[in-house]
């Protein structure tokens, strides 16, 4: 990818080679239905990494926790999916072959919100817990698990460069 | 020289207390450390939801990865839930309890 660059109009702008566009736009689809099983009162069994996803509001307090994810998974999981579109349909523009995504204020939320819950699972699947933990690295899978999770760390950072109010 | 019945005072004092507890500000939401959130990213969504400068962003920011978690916020219950929710959808990892829990 191309650094982001910063325009008059506000927006932001970037290029994306085809592999990378491909790979953001299915990890942004994944990250739809796992916000969707993260929300699912019916889903069977703990998942750490859709726990991660909305994680408990009240730490010592089961009950209170409960009460507010009745009233909030709902909203979490469809803003989620959204910001997860969102994303998705920024990255569909070609040009020469390569993907120009061009980003307003909105589109950039939605895609620090996705690139965040796609690591949030990432490292929650790779055994991820503590800073400076490698993870449960033991195949060409979780090799490649972590490289993309390293790799968004860098594309968000290069956006949040951007954006970032100086003051 | 008079004076007001020990009792009435501290009966006003009292009730002045628990209006506090019940109106005041008894919450506060918690942003704790993971390791997978960016310090750069944190800042960011201290400066652009709670919009604290950037140096009182970064303080924040610094006392949640040194410390382990950092009071961003102090209101009702229901501010904090709010809160809470929002940090949530910015995948920050967020709580909120009693002030003096």
């Amino acid at each position: 990818m191309t650094p982001f660059r910063k325009h008059r109009d506000g927006t932001v702008s970037a290029r994306f080679p085809e592999d990378e566009a491909e790979l953001l736009t299915s990890l942004a689809e994944q990250s739809i239905d796992l916000a969707r099983a993260a929300a699912d009162p019916d889903a069977d069994g703990f998942d750490p990494a859709l726990d991660r996803l909305l994680p408990d509001a009240y730490p010592d307090d089961p009950q209170a926790s409960a009460e507010f994810r009745r009233f909030t998974a709902a909203g979490l999981a469809e803003r989620k999916e959204a910001s997860a579109r969102t994303m998705i349909e920024s990255l569909s523009r070609r040009e020469d072959g390569t993907a120009v995504a061009v980003l307003d204020a909105a589109q950039v939320t939605a895609w620090l919100r996705t690139i965040t819950d796609v690591r949030l699972v990432l490292a929650a699947r790779l055994g991820i817990h503590e800073d400076g933990d490698e993870g449960d690295i033991h195949d060409e899978d979780t090799a490649l698990q972590r490289a993309v999770y390293d790799w968004l760390a860098g594309v968000q950072e290069l956006l949040v460069m951007t954006v970032q109010p100086r003051r | 020289m008079s004076s007001l019945p020990a009792t009435g005072a501290d009966t006003l004092e009292e009730t002045g207390t628990d209006e506090l507890l019940e109106l005041g500000s008894p919450w506060v939401t918690i942003v704790w450390n993971d390791p997978v959130n960016l310090m750069s990213y944190v800042t960011y969504v201290f400066q652009t939801y709670f919009g604290f400068p950037r140096r009182e962003a970064e303080r924040l920011m610094m006392l949640v990865h040194t410390e382990g978690r950092a009071v961003v916020a102090t209101g009702t219950r229901e501010e904090m839930e709010r809160h809470v929710e929002a940090m949530h959808d910015y995948g920050l990892w967020a709580t909120l309890t009693k002030a003096d829990a």
